[in-house]
């Protein structure tokens, strides 16, 4: 079953280059970015935290690598790993005292930061350029060659995604993992037992600020033109939903609901009214019904049918209310 | 000098108590189940296109619609929390997603039912008149006349009415109350209507001040936000102080500089009072 779904998914990034063509490959790249994102956004849900703060700092990142490139000259190479550090630096200044806070206070806090961050892009316009936007960013270069072939922007885009990926999938997997976990589901006892919460917390809300501007340096080198509306309140919200669509608990769900979630508006192009609604009932009727996401109405499927290829004539009673307990 | 310091003061009092009206519905939502209604600024929007419909389109009278459009907003508030949010009472983090969900849903209905576009309404009163120094239009005066008379029947509700005091007792311990007799989900569905219904009312009201359009409520909604932490989450006499002091801190900087600069500092306000105090200004003990 894992192996089945390591080759579709190996198989599906494999896809844009096959099927090829400007626009298929664009909205590729953006799925991508999108994934990077989102697996952060996981990342924070795993230790229970709400942030409103990654579209700032996928913002600053973005800002930061474009203003460098634009002003300096720097090779994007360098601003690359730049812009990741400069949002993890500020995501570790801002983290011993927002992560002191939890729950609400926590959302509302980071969502107060990111409205700053994004006031001030509107408003300096001398240097980000206001409401009207960035415009010139010089497009990805390497050495004095300069990467103009979608396909080549792809198979960044697509690096930076899989590094995510098996990163966020290794921590989930590993004894760090079973330690976010654990702070998530029981703090005072987790931390009796000599688990650092807040060094833990910081670890990952640095780490995540960091990929957050990665994809932010490589989004404004791709698109090589930013405004501020795009790092607004609303990226953040869909990253929380591509978490809830495609299932909070592993690495797989924000995968998963990046590839649903970005191609929508695309989809529902002809009809425009109805693209908000469909994404918002969308949304309702997965936290209503489908609490664990895609991967976990798959994982349902899959274990129903292993419980009846272990007992092929009945399959008991027990193993099925589980299964759909567990779907519900 | 005297005359911009009145005229600071009255502009800040005016939208304070708009503020105000905003933040106790929210505040009220989460002191009660402990939910975070990120829909709120829906609701309003709901209001104002409830007087829209009924005193642009149809032609009733400007009170009629506001009354209307309040018991509108509450039928929304009251459909909305048993379907959709009783599920999430006591799991915050779903809550939160759910009315992120809510929210995108009715903007995306009104779209649907009104268009994206803006529209007016006609102002039901025109003119201004001189206080002292200061000027203040009729239709702004008349908008907080309604504010204030709807905060002291809230205040009165609150505490002389049974369900005013039965929700205060949910508000303080739920299971305690539910030994007393206190069903909680009913506590649950009229608290929402009735903070749904201030928000309406404060949407209805504001519909000819400003435009109507489908997306209004998420500046009321930021506002609501900012107010109820500064006064502290489920405090109902934090949000009318908060709202009070935002509306004049709001007014002097938009005065002195412009809009923006009173929303960052609005802001960096909130930011500091979360960082040195999370519980608000005026919470009540520490849970």
């Amino acid at each position: 079953m894992r192996w089945l779904a390591l080759f579709a998914i190996a198989a599906l990034a494999v896809l844009p280059w096959v099927i090829g063509g400007r626009y298929v490959l664009h909205m590729s790249i953006m799925i991508a970015i999108m994934v990077t994102l989102a697996l952060g956004m996981n990342l924070m849900l795993q230790i229970g935290q709400l942030s409103m703060a990654h579209s700032a700092f996928m913002g600053i990142g973005a800002y930061a690598s474009a203003l460098l490139t634009m002003k300096l000259g720097m090779s994007v190479l360098l601003t690359l790993p730049l812009s990741a550090l400069l949002s993890a630096m500020t995501a570790a200044l801002l983290g011993p005292v927002f992560l002191r806070i939890k729950g609400v206070y926590f959302v509302l806090l980071t969502f107060a930061f990111g409205q700053i961050v994004n006031l001030v892009f509107q408003e300096w316009t001398d240097l980000f350029g206001g409401n009207s936007g960035l415009h010139g960013i010089p497009k990805l270069s390497a050495f004095g060659h300069r990467l103009t072939d979608p396909a080549g922007i792809y198979s960044v885009a697509l690096a930076l995604a899989l590094a995510s990926f098996a990163l966020v999938r290794a921590i989930l997997r590993s004894d760090i993992g079973a330690m976010l976990r654990s702070l998530e589901a029981d703090e005072p006892l987790s931390r009796s037992l000599g688990a650092n919460a807040m060094a833990w917390r910081l670890a990952v809300f640095v780490l995540t600020a960091a990929m957050a501007g990665a994809a932010g340096s490589l989004y404004a080198h791709v698109i090589g033109f930013l405004s501020p509306a795009a790092f607004g309140f609303g990226l953040s919200v869909d990253l929380v939903v591509m978490n809830v669509i495609g299932g909070a608990a592993s690495a797989w769900g924000p995968l998963l609901g990046a590839l649903l979630i970005v191609p929508l508006p695309e989809l529902l192009r002809g009809a425009k009214e109805y693209q908000l609604l469909s994404y918002g009932l969308v949304l309702i009727v997965f936290l209503l019904f489908f609490r664990d996401g895609l991967v976990g109405m798959v994982t349902a499927l899959a274990r129903r049918r292993a419980a009846r290829a272990s007992s092929p004539d009945a399959p008991t009673a027990p193993a099925r209310a589980d299964a759909e307990k567990r779907a519900a | 000098m005297i005359s911009l310091v009145e005229q600071i003061v009255v502009n800040g009092v005016m939208a304070g108590l708009v503020y105000t009206l905003m933040a106790l519905g929210f505040t009220l939502v989460f002191g009660i189940m402990r939910m975070v209604n990120f829909a709120h600024g829906e609701l309003y929007m709901v209001g104002a296109f409830a007087a829209l419909t009924l005193h642009g389109t149809l032609g009733w009278g400007y009170l009629p619609s506001v009354l209307v459009a309040t018991g509108v907003a509450a039928l929304f508030g009251a459909v909305i929390e048993r379907l959709l949010y009783r599920p999430f009472v006591g799991r915050e983090l779903g809550g939160m997603i759910m009315s992120l969900a809510v929210a995108i849903t009715l903007q995306a209905l009104a779209v649907i039912a009104f268009g994206p576009a803006e529209q007016s309404l006609a102002r039901p009163l025109t003119g201004a008149v001189r206080v002292h120094e200061a000027v203040i239009s009729l239709d702004r005066a008349m908008v907080a006349a309604c504010a204030v008379v709807a905060l002291v029947a809230f205040q009165l509700f609150l505490r002389h009415t049974r369900l005013g005091l039965a929700m205060q007792a949910v508000a303080q311990d739920r299971e305690a109350a539910s030994l007393m007799g206190v069903e909680a989900g009913a506590i649950y569905v009229r608290s929402f209507a009735i903070a749904s219904a201030l928000a309406g009312l404060a949407g209805a009201l504001m519909a000819p001040i400003y435009t109507v359009a489908p997306t209004m409520g998420e500046l009321p909604m930021l506002k609501a936000f900012v107010v109820v932490i500064l006064g502290g989450l489920g405090s109902v006499p934090g949000a009318m102080i908060g709202g009070l002091l935002i509306g004049l801190s709001e007014s002097v900087f938009a005065t002195l500089f412009d809009t923006t600069l009173a929303l960052i500092a609005s802001f960096v306000i909130v930011l500091s009072v979360i960082v040195v105090k999370p519980s608000g200004l005026w919470s009540r003990a520490a849970r």
